[in-house]
């Protein structure tokens, strides 16, 4: 679906009104507040338009074992696939601005609410271009890098000595055992581990990890920043929880900045009302 | 995705819940005899080396000022207890945190760290009954020109305050956590007239004065006290100070047939230890300045931490 044939007519005329090395009269569309608006510039980029990629899926249905310990497969693989459209639709409107990368990303997750096997996914962010036109800062495979890191981080990050390359995730949906009858029974009126419920978190947490770890090992980053680990249950059955990990893979600009050439911050109090 | 295991087709299936069954017996193992499965054993000595990308929950300018003073990122570690507050969910709480911070260690100690930052506490809000989960997350990093520690430092603080704190000559030394509960007259005790829950009755009932409910004040003090004086014991033989920034405090009524009613008490403090000397200034001048950042900031009175304390609704009564 992603890709400049299935943009449609009138997406194609917006942009053609952004600004761009091409079209430097054009008008920007962001989401930046002022403070972001003017560390973006501060770090030598300029904004050119808001991209957005959504989808809207319908999750399957896959059957757990009532006692049983299980990762729900279609599920994460759903949840996976779903996140995936809307970035790479995101991704394909910042291509055809002609967008270096996106930054301040958010990637969100809505329930519909005439039927609770439908979500949608949304991504948004604001598309960005070397005011030089300096080409370096793609991300993988020559695509848009993405980030969902604030205008703010955005600037601090290269300050760092880093670029940011692509977001990362893992997801990974889990179905938690309930407890029998009689194991219910044996811990009346006492303080005890519920084994298996930790194993489950322990389980799925690491799973969801590992796989936002490969995608950062395929985008030959160094590192992953701002990595938060989410857990929620979307509409689902109380033993059914998501753990979904994301933070963004970044590379060093050049060669990794000398521990010493770093400035040492001030301390300063904030005089904000 | 290669990563999902071939998805419902035949022997990929069937190989694929072998695996997944083989990670279950691991995990199973690993906890009933506090060691990690090899698989997580291989991912973090794959992070100590450096052969994967390193995981860190830092943000560019934790990471940025971390890197200027010798620490590196070198992997997210976690642990977690789910707990069964059958007997006492207080203490529930101690034992939870205390074993998933044990468990974080043994993470950490894989991944050769010195240290965990950053480390933050969360729970799944869940509707199981009289039990909940109890997980710590963070920043296992390595300080250059350490060897690894046997006993890894966790610090609830960002990576940047730990800097902070170092710089100032300041050591993060783990966490201490204090907790108490109490029924006013104890459990179960019989109302005699007179007592102080007929005391605590009498003035709630005063009739159009103002009247201050000496009793329960007293017990909720007491409480109080007990918890701080836990926190205290808990951080004595780790450091030489508390900064417990989350207080938890329920002061909860349950009522009794012919009787008045029960309170019971509950508090619970958690925080970061640290090292220091009394009368050690601070060694840097302080700006003032405009904070460009929109969001909460930890200049601007915010922060991103989440520590999470909530009791799930259920267990109100429970002690």
């Amino acid at each position: 679906m992603a890709g400049i044939d299935n943009i449609p007519a009138h997406a194609l005329e917006r942009m053609k009104g952004l600004r761009g090395a091409s079209n430097p009269q054009g008008v920007f569309t962001s989401d930046f507040s002022v403070n972001e608006f003017l560390l973006v510039r501060k770090a030598g980029f300029e904004p050119i338009g808001l991209c957005v990629g959504s989808c809207i899926y319908h999750l399957g249905f896959q059957l757990a074992g009532w006692n049983s310990n299980q990762e729900m497969t279609t599920l994460s693989q759903a949840m996976y696939e779903a996140r995936e459209l809307a970035m790479s639709r995101m991704r394909a409107e910042a291509k055809d601005m002609g967008a270096d990368g996106i930054v301040g990303v958010r990637l969100t997750v809505k329930r519909m609410e005439w039927d609770s096997k439908v979500l949608e996914f949304v991504a948004i962010g604001t598309g960005i271009v070397h005011g030089k036109g300096h080409q370096g800062f793609k991300g993988p495979k020559g695509e848009p890098f993405t980030s969902d890191l604030s205008g703010q981080d955005f600037w601090t990050l290269l300050h760092a000595g880093y670029r940011p390359l692509e977001m990362v995730m893992g997801s990974c949906v889990y179905h938690v055992a309930h407890q029998g009858l009689l194991k219910g029974l044996s811990n009346i009126g006492q303080n005890v581990e519920l084994t298996n419920f930790s194993q489950a978190l322990y389980d799925a947490r690491e799973i969801a990890m590992e796989r936002m770890q490969n995608e950062a090992s395929e985008a030959g980053a160094e590192g992953v920043v701002g990595v938060d680990l989410h857990e929620g249950s979307h509409n689902w059955a109380p033993h059914v929880i998501e753990f979904f990990a994301i933070g963004t893979a970044v590379v060093p600009i050049s060669t990794e900045l000398d521990p010493a050439t770093i400035p040492d911050p001030q301390l300063v109090l904030s005089v904000n009302s | 995705m290669s990563w999902f295991g071939g998805g419902g087709h035949g022997s990929d299936d069937a190989a694929a819940k072998a695996l997944a069954q083989s990670r279950q017996e691991a995990w199973a193992y690993a906890l009933d005899t506090d060691t990690l499965p090899a698989f997580v054993e291989q991912r973090l000595k794959a992070a100590a080396e450096r052969k994967v990308p390193w995981l860190s929950t830092m943000t560019p300018a934790e990471l940025l000022l971390a890197r200027s003073h010798g620490l590196r990122p070198l992997a997210t570690v976690s642990g977690t207890c789910w707990f069964h507050y059958g007997q006492s969910w207080t203490n529930g709480h101690v034992d939870g945190w205390n074993y998933a911070v044990a468990r974080l260690k043994r993470e950490a100690m894989a991944a050769g760290a010195n240290a965990v930052v950053d480390v933050q506490m969360r729970t799944v809000h869940s509707p199981l009954a009289g039990s909940m989960d109890f997980t710590v997350f963070g920043t296992a990093v390595r300080i250059d020109g350490l060897p690894p520690s046997r006993d890894p430092v966790v610090a609830t603080v960002s990576a940047m305050e730990f800097v902070r704190l170092l710089e100032m000559g300041i050591a993060v030394c783990g966490i201490a956590i204090g907790a108490d509960y109490d029924f006013l007259g104890g459990y179960g005790s019989f109302g005699a007239v007179g007592s102080e829950r007929w005391q605590v009755q009498r003035q709630l009932r005063a009739f159009g004065g103002n009247v201050p409910v000496r009793e329960l004040t007293d017990f909720w003090e007491r409480v109080r006290r007990q918890a701080h004086l836990q926190l205290r014991l808990s951080a004595q033989t780790k450091g030489t100070g508390v900064l417990a920034k989350t207080q938890f405090g329920q002061l909860l009524r349950v009522e009794r047939d012919k009787q008045p009613p029960d309170y019971l008490g509950r508090h619970i403090v958690i925080g970061t230890v640290v090292e220091t000397r009394p009368g050690d200034g601070v060694s840097h001048d302080i700006d003032m300045v405009i904070d460009m950042r929109d969001d909460l900031s930890p200049l601007n009175g915010g922060g991103r931490r989440d520590n999470d304390l909530e009791p799930n609704n259920e267990h109100i009564g429970g002690i």
